[in-house]
Formats: structure tokens, C-alpha cells, sequence
């Protein structure tokens, strides 16, 4: 995984041009219901939109790891299910039980598309959300920070890097507010 | 069947109306827009659910529909925000 | 029991599980004391219902085109709600909205 987002060389576009185009043709296929006449109009238009999809491209994204993926999406069913029933107990409950807090979480993921990834699954995740991203630390607003909060983090943030075939380094600790 | 989908359409239709009271409420436009992002949730799923309960199938082509709107709508709305507080 | 009936009980327990956490996500949109408290309410209740909704439709469909159709929509809809999860949060940040930290009951 790169730190510097990298250009990339029309020979390193044109070599993910299959691929995409299988992508994109598998996404007309379950869009139109496996509607097999549609396919002469699918057909084209699925790899005008994969030429397209690979000459737009700004730069390389980080690739995805396919045993990491496997666990990451277990891992998130999991705990997108409990951080439902999280919040809807909490909103449920008589008392509300609230401890908001804000938690700055120095990032050890690096690349900015795993960035994002991680900051967008912390907000689906139980009592986080994330909001603000800036290049060292993700600002996280916590729903009850009683919860070892900075721990839970450190640990969705080793899924996320499996999902992009990274390790990381011990985590350091991050600040409740 | 038939019963279990107009009960799930109804609890839907209920949660679009806590969202309007929400809209009533406020007081802030964010507090508005947090509605109009529950409206895009529930929107998709009781187009999917009236979709199985009368038997139009298109419909499920219309909450994909919904479903990308969803996204640009919040952008739209966070765009507007700024240009406005600035 | 005949296989239908199975089925059916597997999408009206879906279905009863979606409509709670619709429920509970509205109630949260109107209960919870400030904006950042009531997006958490949002994103994870209401995406939780729409992907219990589409499965018991899923179910239903006994298509796996149809399923993977269902699942398709639900996940533009989680990385949509995500992404606008982060941008009203991240806005109101920026604009100066205190979170609630509790006090005022």
C-alpha cells in the first residue's frame, strides 16, 4: 500500500479495463434482473461505462485484499447489527442512557481511500460517529464514552487495514474530550 | 403475506411522520436535513415494500433510483450550508 | 411444515425486526437532544431496518437475482447514508454546533 497517491500509466489502465468491464457487466446483469434480450443494449453500455470508469480514474486506489474483505464483512454484519440495537435501546429506553463525548484517534492507516473507508465505517459501527477527517487523526463523536471507545477504534481500524492487505503497528492511545 | 407488507408499509409511514415532526421542530436546518436523509431510507423501503405488495416489480428500479439520490441530496445540502455560514 | 411456510416466517420475522428499528430510529430522530446524537440514531437504526426489510423481500422473491438486486440497493443506500453521515456531521462541526454533553434534562 502506497503512502503518495501515484499516477497511473495508460498500460496499468488498460490492464484493469477486463476486470472492470466484468464488474460492470455483472451490475447490468442484477439491475435488469437477469433480463437476457436487454443485454444488447447492456453489453456496450457496460463497457463504454468500464472505458470510461478506468480513463477518469485519478489515481491508483488501494487494492482490496480478498481473505481480509471475507472477515471484514462478517466483522461489519456483526457489529452493524449491534450498533443498531445499540442506539435503538438507547433511544428506546426510559432514562436515554447519553455520555456524548468527542475522541480525537490518531490514524495509523495510511492511503486516503482507506481513509475515508475507515472513517465512513466508524460511523456505521456501535455509538461512533465519525466527523471530521484531517491528514493524522479522525475526530469521533461518541455516543457513550464510558465504552473503552479508543480500544474498539484501534480494533476497526486493524480490520480495515486487513481489508487492504496492511498491518499496522501498535496503537498509541488517542484523547476523550 | 399481504397483511405482514401493509404493516411494514404503515410502521414505515409512521417513521416518515416522526420525521416530520422533526422538520416542524428544528430547530436548526441540520436538524431538517437529518429528516430529509430518514425520508431517503424509509423512501427506499416502502417503495420496495408497495413494490411486493401490488406486484409492479419496476418499482424495485425506482428505489435504486432513490437510493442514488440519497447520496446526492446530503452533498447538495452540505454544499448550500456552507456557502450559506461563510 | 411445507417450505412456503417456512419462508414466510423468516420474512415476517425480518419484517418485524425492520419495522422496530425503523421505529427506534425515529423515536431516537425526535428524542435525542442534539444533531449529532440524532445522526447516530439515523444511520444505524434506519440503514439496520432497510437491510432487514430487503432480506425478508429477498426471502420472498426466492430469486437470487432479485436478492442480489435487494442487496445492491441496501448497499448505495449504506455508503450514501455514511458519506452524508459524515458531511452533516463534519459540517456542523465546522459551523460551531456544540455537541450535548448532558445537564439539561
Amino acid at each position: 500500500m502506497s503512502e503518495t497517491p501515484t499516477a497511473i500509466t495508460p498500460r496499468q489502465r488498460l490492464r484493469r479495463l477486463p476486470g472492470r468491464a466484468v464488474g460492470m457487466l455483472l451490475v447490468w446483469f442484477v439491475v435488469t434482473e437477469a433480463d437476457i434480450p436487454s443485454l444488447v443494449i447492456g453489453v456496450p453500455i457496460a463497457l463504454a461505462a468500464a472505458v470510461l470508469s478506468v480513463a477518469l480514474q485519478p489515481r491508483s486506489l488501494s487494492g482490496v485484499y480478498l481473505p481480509g474483505a471475507i472477515r471484514f464483512a462478517r466483522f461489519f454484519a456483526v457489529n452493524s447489527v449491534l450498533g443498531g440495537i445499540d442506539v435503538a435501546f438507547r433511544a428506546l429506553g426510559p432514562r436515554m442512557r447519553l455520555e456524548p463525548a468527542i475522541v480525537h484517534y490518531p490514524l495509523r492507516i495510511s492511503g486516503a481511500f482507506p481513509r475515508v473507508f475507515f472513517a465512513n465505517t466508524i460511523s456505521m459501527l456501535p455509538g461512533t460517529l465519525s466527523s471530521r477527517l484531517t491528514s493524522d487523526t479522525v475526530e469521533v463523536h461518541v455516543l457513550d464514552c464510558t465504552r473503552p471507545v479508543i480500544e474498539d477504534l484501534a480494533q476497526v481500524e486493524e480490520r480495515v487495514a486487513d481489508l487492504f492487505g496492511a498491518q499496522l503497528s501498535p496503537h498509541e492511545g488517542g484523547a476523550v474530550l | 403475506m399481504t397483511l405482514a407488507l401493509q404493516i411494514l408499509a404503515t410502521v414505515i409511514l409512521l417513521t416518515v411522520a416522526l420525521g416530520i415532526y422533526r422538520i416542524e421542530r428544528g430547530p436548526t436546518g441540520t436538524d431538517r436535513m437529518l429528516s430529509a436523509m430518514l425520508f431517503g431510507t424509509s423512501g427506499v423501503a416502502l417503495t420496495l415494500v408497495l413494490g411486493e405488495l401490488t406486484g409492479l416489480h419496476g418499482l424495485r428500479d425506482m428505489a435504486l433510483v432513490f437510493a442514488l439520490l440519497g447520496a446526492l441530496t446530503a452533498v447538495a445540502f452540505v454544499k448550500r450550508a456552507w456557502g450559506a455560514d461563510d | 411444515m411445507a417450505w412456503q411456510t417456512v419462508t414466510d416466517w423468516i420474512t415476517y420475522a425480518l419484517f418485524a425486526a425492520s419495522g422496530f428499528f425503523f421505529f427506534a430510529g425515529s423515536v431516537g430522530l425526535v428524542r435525542f437532544p442534539d444533531v449529532y446524537t440524532r445522526l447516530h440514531a439515523l444511520t444505524k437504526s434506519d440503514n439496520l431496518g432497510l437491510g432487514l426489510a430487503s432480506a425478508g423481500l429477498a426471502v420472498q422473491s426466492g430469486s437470487w437475482v432479485v436478492a442480489a438486486k435487494l442487496l445492491l440497493i441496501w448497499m448505495i443506500v449504506i455508503v450514501a447514508g455514511a458519506t452524508a453521515c459524515y458531511l452533516v456531521a463534519n459540517s456542523a462541526r465546522n459551523s460551531g454546533v456544540e455537541p450535548w454533553t448532558g445537564g439539561d434534562r
